[in-house]
């Protein structure tokens, strides 16, 4: 594999899906795993597939819905988007990985003693 | 929480709608490979490296539905789906092994549940009632205190004074209920029209209330009703299920008993049959003074009416307050009992011994303990064995059949299955085996315990024991699980490329593992042989109560009770009596007919020291205690004893004739050895008490079969004071059932309302005798044939299996000149040896078994050399027959092709 990739978590990849949704709005898992690829510039290179295990687990708990539609070509494709349950945790994930984030910089700013 | 429900439910979903799932899934993955695939080729790739780059981008669409799968469903469950349709695939692709198996653990399952629930009827179960265990029957274990007469059982009967007293203590008993029956055996009741006989009981007035006793129609008595000896009566279920075909106009009709009437008020519900462990009651009425309906049917006229301070009739159930226990309740009871006890009794004398007061559990186990236990006891020793052999014969072939499939393992294995997932394979298919087994096993006991209970006689229903089933149940499973999985240890460690190399017939000979396997064949083959060795011992005695000479001719005799009413002077009966025969004796076919106090082979008599010549003997009661009968004129004819002396008795032997007897040739070699017995006198030690001996008969068979020779005395039955209720025996020369109709067309001239008792084949009643002795003989010769069917399987499987293994060899060896017969005799020589080895250990095992069995055994010792040859010879042929097919499949076989079978 190519230097400068790295292997997603996955709870991360949840919380990023949430976030895309929420951004672009309803998506297909095509789209939902290119523009997290795009906004990574390409330094999370997915395998595409593993967005629908994360999909579904995100379905089971109810934070997204899905429905059949049309793609941009035409094409016959799942869009997923955000329900309110979904934006609520996604509110409350942000707020948490934020101070989960500050605190793991913080304790990996210190600085040695001798 | 609710998110976790929620997942829970859309994951049970996944289960069921998966299909749709998965098609849809793929839909969504295609669909994402044609943008990635449209991406590319906007890149500028050629369309074949495009759809490539795209697949690699994706993923595999396998891997990725199969994780589709495990995050949307709830994977245990599928695999255990997996698992349980695998396990039937392969169960049913070898059809004989899982018939021997189901068809095995459902016999020795179902034969322990319907034994078992037997037993814990009998023995075990509670009375049906609201919290029985503060139940207790009140006894008296020293019996009554001197002076004082009871009837029923000495420990278990209590005078009206001492319950009157008793009931009042309500610091102890929330209730204390009294019961007597109406009749030693059964009572003379008219429903309408033809006279009948019922069990029934004479109860006080809380009796149904303080017992907690539900209703399905009607009410039960009061106190007050007590107390008024009202005429009313209670049903049970049973009764109103067969007497009344269930119809709610019971209620209100009128039922005669001994001619009175009773007006029946209520049915007491289904499952309540009295109080009495083993034995049903038909109907209640409250306690009654009249002399007519005494307590146990006893003529009222020796001080023995209901309420005489010194007769002690009543039994006594009580219910304890839930604070209270059972030491406290008799600590408290004993002052009151024994102050109780003295009444009508004078002052006492304080030399004298004192009753003792004690609480038994409402439990079955009491009163028909001592003649139910032992037996039942030697059935589950029996019932043990049997599971014991089927349990060897599941593991034996799982064993066999698991190795086997060693290949299968290994291979499984090679294609990366866990071993968890391997052992859970393996767990599945002994489960499914296990739960076919315990459903069949059900099913066998449900019909094992209704045969159980038409031979046991025991008039209580048998529920079957849900409990014991699972017990079974979890032994067997047990067991085919440690055998199940046993290979699996093998499989596991055996490294996988040798055991995929060898060929399914030469995968693991194991030399031990055969070793192994005759070992476990031939331990089930000495338990058969023990089992076949009671069989043979109780088959013995059966065949000896049959065949025991009575000493007299049983057949064409025909015997029924009567029991006169309104008649109190003995005058009376005597005459009702000597109407009764004279009419008897111009039934046509009717030969000869006579009279008799006690039922020959019915197991009642009369035991008495008696004077001889006025002089009473000395010595232990064996020694000198006499039996005697009350009979009919013409009694050694009609039975057909022959007379040694002297003559037979006869009608000229009135009330007022001189009183005379007959005794038998025991009492004379024992009393009277030397000169002519003749003119001697027997009896009491007044001269009227005396009865001179005027004949001599042979020794005859009076309470059973298994009595040993007794003295006898025989004296005419008018000539004694209160004479008894009689039965009747008649002699045709005909079939006595034919008798019937017109015998009971004279009783009925004579009185409407007498019943015939028991009316039956004197060889019918000495066959009654030995009941419990012919039903032990079937269980056991049930259970033998059982564990013989058993053995044979198990051995024919392992020798089979054997032989299969050894094909090759026996090829090579009949390719090098072997004889057929030689390979013939290899192989039974193997279930030869086998059964040696049984014998050798089983015999011995056997004999010390029968050691138990001693007080069932009639006339044949527990080392019984025909019983023993007879078993030892049964497993040998079992041996023989389970060796022979496989040997000759042995002898016929082709060395060409077994040599290719590699």
């Amino acid at each position: 594999m190519a230097e400068g990739k790295f292997e997603v978590l996955q709870g991360t990849l949840d919380l990023m899906v949430l976030k895309t949704l929420q951004a672009m709005g309803p998506l297909h898992g095509y789209g939902i795993a290119r523009r997290i690829e795009q906004i990574s510039e390409d330094a999370l290179r997915l395998n595409q597939g593993t967005i629908y295990a994360s999909l579904v687990r995100l379905l089971q708990r109810g934070w997204i819905r899905a429905e059949w539609g049309a793609s941009e070509n035409n094409r016959k494709a799942k869009f997923y988007s955000l329900t309110k349950a979904g934006r609520k945790q996604l509110a409350t994930e942000a707020e948490n990985w934020r101070r989960m984030s500050g605190v793991i910089g913080r304790v990996l700013d210190l600085t040695g003693r001798g | 929480m609710f998110t976790a429900l929620r997942i829970l439910v859309s994951r049970i979903g996944g289960l069921f709608s998966s299909r749709r799932m998965d098609a849809e899934f793929v839909e969504e993955l295609d669909a994402h490979l044609q943008m990635l695939t449209d991406e590319n080729t906007r890149r500028g790739m050629s369309p074949a490296e495009a759809r490539r780059q795209a697949r690699i981008r994706l993923g595999g669409p396998a891997q990725l539905l199969e994780t589709h799968r495990e995050v949307r469903g709830l994977p245990f469950l599928e695999t255990l789906f997996q698992d349980l349709r695998y396990a039937v695939r392969m169960l049913r692709k070898s059809p004989g092994f899982t018939a021997v198996a189901v068809l095995t653990l459902a016999l020795g399952m179902g034969a322990n549940t319907a034994v078992f629930s037997v037993m814990n009827t009998v023995l075990l179960r509670y009375l049906p009632l609201p919290h029985p265990e503060r139940l207790g029957h009140l006894r008296v274990p020293n019996g009554q205190p001197p002076g004082a007469s009871n009837t029923g059982k000495s420990d278990t009967s209590f005078s009206e004074p001492v319950f009157e007293r008793l009931r009042k203590e309500h610091g102890v008993f929330s209730d204390l209920m009294a019961y007597v029956p109406l009749a030693l055996d059964k009572v003379a009741v008219r429903i309408s029209g033809n006279p009948e006989e019922a069990e029934a009981d004479m109860v006080s007035g809380n009796f149904f209330s303080g017992l907690g006793v539900p209703f399905a129609r009607g009410r039960g008595f009061t106190l007050e009703e007590e107390a008024t000896h009202a005429p009313l009566a209670v049903l049970s279920y049973s009764y109103w299920t067969g007497r009344f075909a269930r119809n709610p106009s019971a209620i209100g009709q009128t039922l005669y008993i001994k001619g009175m009437p009773f007006t029946i008020i209520g049915v007491a519900a289904q499952g309540f049959y009295g109080v009495e462990p083993g034995a049903s009651t038909d109907f209640w009425i409250p306690l009654q003074s009249r002399p007519e309906l005494n307590a146990w049917g006893r003529p009222a006229s020796q001080g023995t009416l209901y309420g005489t301070p010194n007769w002690w009739c009543l039994r006594l159930i009580g219910r304890l307050h839930p604070y209270v226990t059972p030491a406290q309740a008799l600590a408290n009871l004993d002052p009151v009992f024994q102050r109780a006890a003295r009444i009508g009794l004078g002052t006492p004398d304080p030399k004298d011994r004192k009753p003792v007061l004690a609480l038994a559990a409402a439990k079955g186990i009491e009163g028909i303990r001592d003649q139910y236990e032992q037996p039942i006891e030697i059935l589950m020793a029996m019932v043990g064995l049997v599971l014991a052999i089927a349990c060897g014969n599941v593991a034996m072939l799982l064993v066999a059949r698991n190795t086997t499939r060693q290949r299968e393992f290994s291979l499984r294995m090679a294609l990366g299955a866990g071993r968890s997932r391997l052992l859970r394979q393996l767990l599945t298919e002994s489960l499914l085996l296990v739960t076919a087994g315990g459903t069949l096993g059900w099913m066998f006991a449900i019909l094992a315990s209704r045969a159980l209970a038409a031979w046991s006689d025991l008039e209580v229903p048998f529920l079957l024991d849900a409990n014991v089933l699972f017990f079974t149940l979890t032994i067997s499973f047990a067991c085919a699980m440690v055998f199940g999985l046993a290979p699996l240890g093998t499989a596991v460690r055996a490294p996988v490329g040798p055991a995929l190399k060898t060929s399914n017939v030469t995968a693991h000979r194991d030399k031990r593992g055969s070793w192994v396997g005759q070992v476990v064949v031939a331990i089930q083959m000495a338990l058969c042989l023990v089992l076949l060795v009671g069989a043979g011992l109780l088959v013995r005695s059966l065949r000896n109560y049959e065949t025991l000479p009575l000493g007299l001719r049983p057949d064409g005799l025909f015997v029924f009770g009567t029991s006169p009413r309104n008649m109190r002077s003995d005058d009376e009966k005597a005459r009702f009596y000597q109407t009764l025969l004279d009419r008897l004796r111009l039934v046509p076919g009717v030969e000869s007919a006579t009279l008799m106090e006690n039922r020959l082979g019915s197991g009642w008599s009369d035991n008495n020291v008696l004077a001889i010549d006025g002089v009473l003997p000395a010595g232990k009661f064996e020694d000198i205690g006499v039996r005697s009968n009350d009979v009919g004129p013409d009694f050694f004819h009609v039975l057909g004893v022959p007379m040694l002396r002297g003559r037979d008795l006869a009608d000229s032997d009135r009330r007022s004739a001189p009183k005379v007897a007959v005794v038998n040739e025991t009492f004379v070699k024992r009393f009277l050895p030397e000169g002519d017995p003749l003119g001697h006198a027997v009896g009491g030690t007044k001269a009227e008490q005396m009865f001179t001996i005027v004949g001599v008969a042979t020794d005859s068979k009076y309470t059973g079969v298994d009595e040993e020779p007794m003295p006898m005395v025989y004296v005419p039955y008018c000539q004694v004071q209160s004479i008894s209720d009689m039965q009747v025996e008649l002699h045709t020369n005909g079939n006595p059932e034919a008798l019937l109709s017109s015998v009971r067309t004279v009783l009925h001239d004579l009185d409407p309302d007498l019943p015939m008792q028991k009316p039956m084949t004197q060889r019918a009643q000495f066959d009654a005798s030995f009941s419990k002795a012919r039903l032990f003989a079937r269980l056991s010769m049930f259970f033998g044939l059982i564990a013989v069917l058993l053995v044979a399987t198990g051995l024919y499987g392992t020798l089979a299996y054997r032989v299969s293994r050894r094909t090759s060899e026996f090829g090579v060896r009949m390719a090098l000149g072997a004889q057929p017969s030689q390979v013939l005799w290899m192989v039974l020589r193997e279930s030869l040896l086998i059964s040696g080895a049984t014998i050798l250990v089983g015999v011995p095992l056997a004999v010390a078994g029968a050691q138990l069995m001693r007080s069932m055994l009639f006339g044949v010792g527990p080392g019984d050399s025909l019983s023993v040859a007879g078993a030892s010879l049964g497993v040998t042929l079992v041996a023989l027959a389970a060796g022979f097919i496989p040997a000759r499949r042995a002898m016929r076989v082709d060395p060409v092709v077994a040599l290719r079978y590699e």
